[in-house]
């Protein structure tokens, strides 16, 4: 249930952007989530539904990108994009020396405002 | 009518400026800070009692746990700086709970600060607290499937300590399969099996952490 914890960050986040912009009303947010995260939507969107209630931010929509994971080998800059989060050789020259590029992303993109 | 915004802002935007601080702080200070996460039970405790009573370094201690001060009671045994945090039900420390712990720990000329994080796998990972180094500790009771479940974690780690050692000769605990999932996730991970009980081990984990202090110094 870590998507609680997030979504409870994101609240925080989002009344004191509201606060600093004087937004009347956040009708929708775009939030855009690495893979790598493991959020799964359901979840996130049950969990914001019910901490919102009360708040300035009842009845916003919640929109969520995934971004798939992207890793590069350090070894020969190979670069590729797969579903799998326990591996981390290089697919082209099997070193291990791979990062992540992308897929730990857990960032507001965008809102909708009035 | 609504109109769109572009934000591109950190969801844990908040708590990431306390982490920056923490960082900062302890980079003046030339503080090593390691972030120590596993289960509830996983043995991070009597860890941090074994590495205490052996590491040639000067040391403090942050507690993280629902309720209880019972840690924290623990550690002060070992004569070691400790500061408990009660998250009071929240399943994770934050960087802002631990900037204000920070203010009744001089750190001034202090080696190594260790935070043991609220037993948990998840959302210890996701939040970060200004440490050098993530640290997995997981015990041999818990299985060998936790590194795939728990990918973030031990992608993330600086080490992966495998506690418990000791009774491996008493549970179904394949090795290769754990250190192989562990090798595959974090292949630059450092590798340690400790049993804190009978010491096994704990002159490697210390061994670690002092390569990781000097490199901070450098």
């Amino acid at each position: 249930m870590h998507e609680l914890s997030m979504v409870e960050s994101l609240i925080e986040e989002l009344l004191k952007l509201q606060k600093e912009h004087g937004w009347e009303r956040i009708c929708a947010i775009r939030l855009r989530i690495g893979a790598m995260r493991q959020v799964i939507p359901e979840i996130m969107h049950f969990a914001f539904d019910i901490t919102v209630q009360g708040t300035a931010l009842e009845g916003a929509k919640l929109v969520l990108e995934t971004v798939p994971l992207k890793k590069k080998c350090r070894t020969c800059k190979n670069m590729w994009t797969d579903g799998d989060e326990a591996l981390f050789l290089c697919e082209k020259c099997g070193s291990s020396d791979v990062e992540l590029v992308e897929g730990m992303e857990l960032e507001i993109e965008s809102l909708e405002v009035e | 009518m609504p109109r769109k915004i572009n934000i591109k802002r950190s969801v844990l935007a908040a708590d990431e400026e306390f982490a920056s601080k923490i960082r900062e702080r302890l980079r003046k200070e030339g503080t090593l800070m390691v972030n120590l996460i596993g289960s509830p039970g996983a043995g991070k405790t009597t860890l941090l009692e074994a590495t205490l009573g052996e590491i040639p370094f000067s040391c403090a201690v942050v507690e993280g746990d629902v309720a209880t001060s019972r840690d924290a009671e623990r550690i002060s045994k070992t004569r070691t700086p400790v500061v408990q945090i009660n998250t009071q039900g929240g399943c994770h420390l934050e960087a802002h709970l631990l900037w204000k712990a920070l203010d009744e720990i001089p750190t001034s000329g202090l080696d190594v600060l260790f935070v043991e994080n609220v037993g948990n796998l998840v959302c210890p990972a996701e939040f970060d607290l200004g440490e050098d180094y993530k640290v997995a500790v997981c015990s041999v009771p818990e299985g060998p499937d936790k590194p795939l479940k728990y990918p973030h974690l031990f992608h993330e780690a600086g080490a992966v300590l495998l506690t418990k050692v000791d009774l491996i000769p008493y549970i179904d605990f394949d090795g290769d399969l754990f250190w192989g999932d562990v090798k595959k996730l974090n292949p630059l991970a450092s590798c340690i099996e400790v049993a804190s009980l009978t010491g096994k081990g704990i002159d490697a984990w210390t061994d670690v952490l002092g390569r990781w202090l000097m490199e901070k110094r450098r």
